[in-house]
């Protein structure tokens, strides 16, 4: 009851904040503006009409034009999403943590532990209500308007999710540590950069040193920390593959088992330190 | 049994990054307050009155020493579940409306859902908020958000409550009324625990307090034992007192003050009041009543804290 009643405020409060309105209204526009551009064709029940352009739903051999259409619109949507996301939910935890906040906090039936949880929890609930929004409009739209019910692209927001809470522990430990909601969002998004210059470690940054110390460094930290690029990228191949790649890259569920333990390592972090603060 | 018992509660604050310097935020505090009074803690600014409340109610952690709320060693669930908290400085949601904010605090004190809005109704009549339920806390005043947060202290019932300057911002119509709800909640069992700097205000309601210089407790006692004068005395008489009498008593090395019908006598020890009575009656001069004089409590505190700084 307790938990459940800081989760709900922290879902409010996450879809309150100025940053995911504004995020809401463009979403609604971009919902809008595919449920005019996408359609079926009146005489060929087989033909699918983007934006006037008439396509086969197997155009050509191996494309299928409306799941190579939601691929690109997940790519190209999600960066943004998470982004907002970014926006919207790094002031949670320093909000929480303002005198006379805190204390009043504090000063409930509720301990410590399931604060932080119960916040992390609404916020990473809080964005996922977001990209259901979104994801389910675009899936709606596809699905009424042009009959392709494509359940991968609906289930790929579940792994949008996961990757966003486990970013949301970089975002908490940083919250916790510097009080500074700018702060925070500097350093998810520097998180961000730097697991996307980590997946490319191997045909990147193993190239400016041959010195083995430095190739184990960087897969350490590959490995320690959550895998946010990866898990993004893991989640487009649910939808299906890229026809535009010659060799894609199957999906894998490596990525998010090794950032659950790396997320929850840093959540540990966050618990122990929070447990231990005064106020 | 006491509502709060502490014994050496001390905390010791590191701040500073590199140049770390403690500060001793409280030393030793051991007080204990009666279950079903109303208890005043006073003190400058940093003497350490929010710490206390703080470690009690496991806000900030002790560095040594003990403590037990209701019975309950500080932390535990059970000790938060019976007390309710007013912090100094309380931010509200400002996206809320005052009925969610008490449904909001309702939830987080654990009471059942179906008796959350009811209950909001009738703290927010308690403190005159009744036509304020459903406006978002933002558009609030410093004066209504203190009687909102004295509501919300007030969500679940609790045995103890934790009033840090309840009144801050609050105009003198509505410090009465708050008064009034202090008063009726201790009529009504509640042990409440003040802190503020309206001296005249804890003069009026508490039943004892405490003053805090510097993190250590310098007085302990009831209102009326801390501002009793104990050898100055009001004297009331049904006339002038004649010049010959008034040499008479000047005779005995009292320290006297006349004022028409009033005789103000500071004296060296009690028995010395018999001696004026008898020398007054003596002189036929009639009495109409005798009080020991009084100072106010802001007087005392002053007076008080010069003494501690002299020291």
């Amino acid at each position: 009851m307790r938990f459940w009643g800081m989760f709900r405020f922290t879902i409010g409060e996450t879809i309150r904040r100025g940053v995911l309105i504004f995020y809401f209204c463009v979403a609604t526009c971009f919902l809008i503006f595919f449920s005019l551009g996408v359609g079926q064709s009146a005489e060929n029940p087989g033909v699918i009409t983007i934006f006037g352009s008439e396509f086969a739903h197997e155009s050509m051999p191996g494309l299928n034009v409306a799941e190579f259409m939601l691929i690109q619109l997940h790519s190209s949507s999600v960066f943004w999403i998470v982004l907002f996301g970014i926006f919207g939910v790094a002031g949670l935890i320093p909000n929480m943590l303002e005198k006379g906040t805190i204390d009043l906090f504090l000063s409930k039936p509720l301990t410590r532990t399931e604060l932080l949880l119960a916040r992390s929890l609404g916020a990473a609930t809080g964005i996922a209500v977001n990209l259901v929004y979104f994801f389910a409009g675009i899936w709606l739209i596809f699905g009424l308007k042009a009959g392709v019910w494509h359940w991968g692209f609906l289930s790929s927001v579940i792994y949008v999710v996961y990757a966003f809470a486990c970013l949301f522990s970089i975002v908490a430990v940083a919250g916790l540590f510097t009080r500074s909601a700018g702060f925070s969002i500097l350093i998810a998004f520097s998180f961000v950069l730097i697991s996307w210059l980590l997946e490319l470690r191997e045909s990147l940054l193993f190239l400016i040193s041959d010195n083995p110390v430095y190739h184990w460094i960087l897969d350490a930290f590959y490995y320690i920390t959550p895998q946010f690029n990866a898990m993004l990228s893991n989640s487009s191949r649910v939808i299906g593959s890229n026809p535009l790649s010659l060799s894609p890259p199957q999906f894998t569920f490596m990525p998010y088992i090794y950032s659950f333990f790396s997320a929850s390592l840093l959540y540990g972090l966050a618990l122990w330190y929070f447990s231990r603060r005064d106020y | 049994m006491e509502a709060i018992q502490t014994a050496d509660l001390t905390k010791h604050y590191r701040t500073g990054l590199l140049n770390k310097k403690n500060i001793n935020a409280l030393e030793k505090v051991s007080l204990s307050v009666e279950q079903g009074s109303i208890f005043g803690l006073l003190g400058p600014n940093g003497a350490g009155k929010t710490t206390f409340v703080k470690l009690l109610l496991s806000i900030a952690f002790p560095t040594s020493g003990t403590a037990s709320v209701l019975g309950y060693p500080i932390g535990q669930r059970a000790l938060k579940e019976q007390c309710g908290y007013l912090p100094e400085s309380h931010k509200y949601p400002g996206f809320l409306t005052a009925t969610d904010t008490l449904i909001f605090f309702g939830r987080l004190n654990g009471l059942p859902e179906t008796a959350l809005k009811d209950k909001a109704k009738y703290l927010l009549e308690l403190v005159g908020l009744k036509d304020w339920a459903d406006v978002k806390t933002k558009k609030f005043s410093k004066g209504m958000l203190q009687r909102l947060g004295l509501a919300q202290a007030l969500v679940n019932d609790p045995k103890l409550l934790f009033l840090d300057e309840p009144t801050d911002g609050v105009d003198p119509v509505g410090r009465k009324e708050i008064r009034d709800i202090l008063v009726n909640l201790k009529n009504a069992g509640t042990t409440i625990f003040l802190n503020s700097h309206l001296l005249s205000e804890i003069e009026m309601i508490c039943d004892n307090v405490a003053i805090l210089k510097k993190g250590c407790v310098v007085r302990t006692g009831s209102i009326a034992d801390l501002t009793t004068q104990k050898l100055i005395y009001n004297i009331q008489l049904s006339a002038q007192i004649p010049e010959d009498t008034k040499v008479n008593l000047s005779h005995k090395h009292f320290s006297l003050e006349f004022k028409d019908t009033n005789l103000a006598a500071t004296l060296n020890d009690k028995s010395e009041l018999n001696s004026i009575i008898d020398t007054l009656r003596a002189d036929g001069i009639g009495i109409e009543g005798v009080t020991q004089q009084k100072m106010s409590l802001e007087d005392y505190f002053i007076q008080l804290m010069k003494e501690e700084n002299r020291q």
